[in-house]
């Protein structure tokens, strides 16, 4: 294996590590919220990884340059998806678990 | 007991987004017919089971009857509103699970259990939720309200609708930026093909490509003017320098939560913190809303103008989000240098305090 290669696997195999980080924190935390945490943090850096990976074994081609798009875009929808299902559990009034955590009353309006 | 018919009111539960107001209208339409006499008029509550869960399901249960409790809480409210706290009360409230020992499961059948209740207790009529779901998530409530019609009662149809706008995002853009749009599909098109530029299969497929995603999309994509080109090539230049900084911070945060999802104890502290930030405009706040997000234990709930809403996952991140290094980033990328030195969101906080 060429030095590339392994680099190109070291990026795959952190990308699974964080896919996995990502199914872990879905299954083990408690609320929507804490959920959309795992979700949208290392769900992203997890493909991101495996993507980077993918294109440095293709080099510099048509190829890695879809790549690199991909990349911009996930980084761009992910925290925007993550994002509005938080919102949107806001709307529907679900509550987030943890003392420190409820809303305040008022609809978000002034702060103190 | 006569007199009574007609004044009472009955109010068909289950879990929707309209519920809320649809007890308000209840409240409203039960003190209304209550204000001519001293009679209180009685709003009855009723949950109707399915599918016989009260013999197995006790989450059901338990679910149905903190619903109702819900119910009967925000009717309460609604009428001190009305009437203010120490009067005698014109409005009372029961509530009850119907249903629970038969099969429930067409229109037909919970239009009977609700029917034979409101029968038992002299109700004739009857408040429908528009969201409400009888059959869970089947859209069968028109048939539902047909058939209580059919039996006799009163069906007034609560006139609540839902909370979200169906005001397409559309915005009003002139030929600078339709041509923006146009060239940049057209780019990102011969891009994505290998930047074949001299072949006029791609030459031709891009052009018209672009022709039609610029018709259907260009009022959607842009914004309010277009920013003056200095101004963007210096925003892009310092988005630049901010990437890799943001990638550093995405990697932080991703070891940390790792380490906090992993660890057998789950040390987490969630918390709800709220800031206004010093950042103005659709974009810097998309921004820096989505590096919170990408960030240390950090998602961005609800932005209203400059006013955030943070759920913070992992201990710490709240001290981080205050100390304001991503708003300083963010006021570096579209502002410049200048404005990324004002104080951190914890020290304007402070000073508003004193005052």
């Amino acid at each position: 294996m060429t030095p590339v290669e392994y680099l190109a696997a070291a990026l795959v195999i952190g990308g699974t590590f964080f896919g996995l980080v990502a199914t872990v924190g879905l299954l083990r935390l408690p609320d929507l919220y804490s959920r959309l945490h795992a979700a949208s943090k290392s769900d992203t850096l997890g493909s991101v990884l495996a993507i980077a990976g993918t294109a440095t074994v293709l080099g510099v081609t048509t190829e890695s340059m879809k790549m690199v798009f991909l990349l911009l875009f996930l980084f761009l929808t992910s925290p925007t998806a993550a994002h509005a299902i938080a919102r949107a559990g806001r709307a529907q009034d679900v509550e987030p678990v943890g003392e420190n955590a409820a809303w305040d009353e008022d609809e978000g309006g002034e702060t103190q | 007991m006569a007199t009574d018919r007609g004044r009472d009111l009955l109010v068909p539960v289950g879990d929707s987004e309209t519920l809320r107001r649809t007890v308000t209208y209840a409240v409203e339409r039960a003190h209304e017919s209550a204000d001519s006499t001293d009679d209180p008029v009685a709003v009855h509550f009723i949950f109707p089971a399915r599918w016989r869960i009260y013999e197995t399901d006790r989450e059901s249960v338990a679910s149905a009857s903190s619903l109702l409790e819900r119910a009967v809480a925000w009717a309460t409210e609604d009428l001190e509103e009305l009437i203010g706290e120490d009067h005698p009360p014109t409005v009372t409230f029961e509530s009850a699970t119907v249903g629970t020992d038969e099969y429930v499961f067409s229109p037909g059948d919970f239009a009977a259990v609700v029917g034979r209740y409101a029968e038992a207790n002299e109700v004739d009529r009857i408040v429908v939720d528009p969201s409400f779901r009888p059959g869970g998530n089947v859209p069968l409530l028109r048939s539902f309200e047909a058939e209580l019609a059919e039996r006799g009662f009163d069906v007034l149809e609560a006139p609540v609708t839902r909370r979200t706008s169906r005001r397409l995002p559309f915005t009003e853009i002139g030929l600078r930026e339709l041509f923006v749009v146009y060239a940049a599909s057209l780019l990102f098109y011969l891009a994505l093909g290998g930047w074949h530029v001299t072949d006029a299969y791609e030459l031709v497929t891009g052009v018209a490509t672009a022709a039609v995603v610029t018709l259907t999309l260009a009022r959607v994509s842009m914004k309010g003017e277009l920013p003056r080109l200095r101004y963007v090539g210096a925003t892009v230049l310092r988005m630049a320098i901010y990437t890799p900084i943001l990638l550093w911070e995405i990697t932080k945060a991703n070891v940390a939560l790792a380490y906090v999802v992993l660890h057998p104890d789950l040390p987490i502290e969630p918390r709800t913190v709220e800031f206004d930030a010093a950042v103005w405009g659709d974009m810097p706040v998309t921004t820096l809303a989505n590096s919170i997000t990408l960030t240390p234990g950090t998602l961005t709930v609800d932005v209203s103008r400059q006013h955030f809403m943070v759920h913070a996952l992992i201990p710490g991140a709240e001290d981080d989000l205050l100390e304001g290094t991503l708003e300083r980033f963010v006021r570096f990328v579209f502002y410049g240098r200048e404005s990324a030195r004002i104080p951190s969101p914890r020290e304007r906080r402070d000073d508003e305090g004193e005052r």
